[in-house]
């Protein structure tokens, strides 16, 4: 899965790059295709697509909106813990279908949050049944999301 | 709201499909048909479509551990109302900055960025963005452990 602490002992090669960035551009190109372009064979690039997989470096995936999948409201939601461990928290809050993304920080708040409900009525029962019951949680300050001007994501913490 | 563009419903097939290729977009057609009791050509046309309509991307991943950057940072932005449109485009054009959102509430701007070392997070937050017209106030959280990050949703924007 995503989480797992990556390989770092893997090193990609000019090879290995271009291949990524064809992967970028289209994550079906066949290994046929990718093979023609970079003069080499399918065999390699197949090779070096599975070993960038299994160090998990790479992913070829589907990623998908946010709307297409009808989560329209999206909240960053910093948290403030006391008298519990800010991880512990963390790891508890990371187990809610709604929340995308948990970072443990640094500075006036322990955990950043990024949530995505579907409407109003979700995030509510989000913040007052979900939230208030995992303990240590002192403070919450929440933020919504009214554009999404810019938002990479193909490189990733995996 | 995050969608200013209306998003065609999807039904249960498309939903199905989007599930396999979330695991590995690599899966053949001809497979993901056998497995899904569809034809090839129907699997094809859903792929097309939901890509034009741009509900997917089917795109390499790659792990900033291993690949550079690695360090998430939030940067949340303070700024006047009048700026903010010119400040989101500047913010856009940043290469270490992944994400920008307008936000109601915490901050008027939110912005993700992606950073090798410490030096380079105090030039783009402390120097860069702080010193842009209309910021008045930066706060910076710096990420030290992601405890979950699914890489699998995203917000689309046409290329």
């Amino acid at each position: 899965m995503a989480f797992e602490p990556a390989d770092g002992s893997i090193v990609l090669d000019e090879t290995d790059k271009r291949i990524v960035a064809l992967l970028k551009a289209h994550g079906r190109e066949t290994n046929r295709d990718i093979a023609r372009a970079l003069k080499i064979s399918p065999t390699n690039v197949g090779a070096r697509i599975r070993r960038m997989e299994d160090a998990n470096a790479l992913r070829v995936v589907a990623v998908t909106d946010f709307a297409a999948l009808g989560y329209d409201v999206l909240i960053a939601v910093g948290i403030e813990v006391g008298g519990r461990a800010a991880e512990a928290v963390g790891l508890e809050l990371a187990k809610l279908p709604a929340v995308f993304s948990v970072h443990l920080v640094t500075g006036a708040r322990d955990l950043e949050l990024l949530v995505a409900v579907k409407d109003f009525d979700e995030l509510r029962h989000f913040l007052e049944n979900e939230i208030v019951h995992i303990p240590g949680i002192r403070r919450i300050s929440a933020g919504l999301a009214v554009d999404v001007v810019k938002y990479n994501f193909d490189r990733v913490p995996m | 709201m995050i969608n200013n563009t209306k998003k065609p419903v999807l039904d249960d097939l498309d939903h199905k499909l989007i599930e396999l290729l979330a695991q590995d977009a690599r899966v053949s057609n001809r497979r993901i048909a056998t497995q899904l009791g569809v034809t090839e050509g129907t699997i094809r046309g859903r792929i097309r479509r939901l890509e034009e309509t741009h509900c997917i991307r089917l795109t390499a991943v790659t792990n900033t551990l291993v690949v550079g950057a690695p360090r998430v940072v939030l940067i949340g932005i303070e700024a006047s109302q009048t700026e903010l449109q010119s400040l989101c485009e500047q913010l856009a054009a940043m290469p270490e900055i992944a994400c920008v959102i307008r936000m109601l509430g915490r901050y008027d701007l939110l912005a993700i960025g992606l950073f090798q070392s410490l030096e380079e997070i105090a030039q783009v937050a402390n120097n860069r963005i702080l010193a842009l017209p209309g910021v008045s106030h930066v706060e910076t959280a710096i990420a030290v452990k992601t405890l979950k990050y699914d890489h699998r949703m995203a917000k689309i924007t046409p290329a």
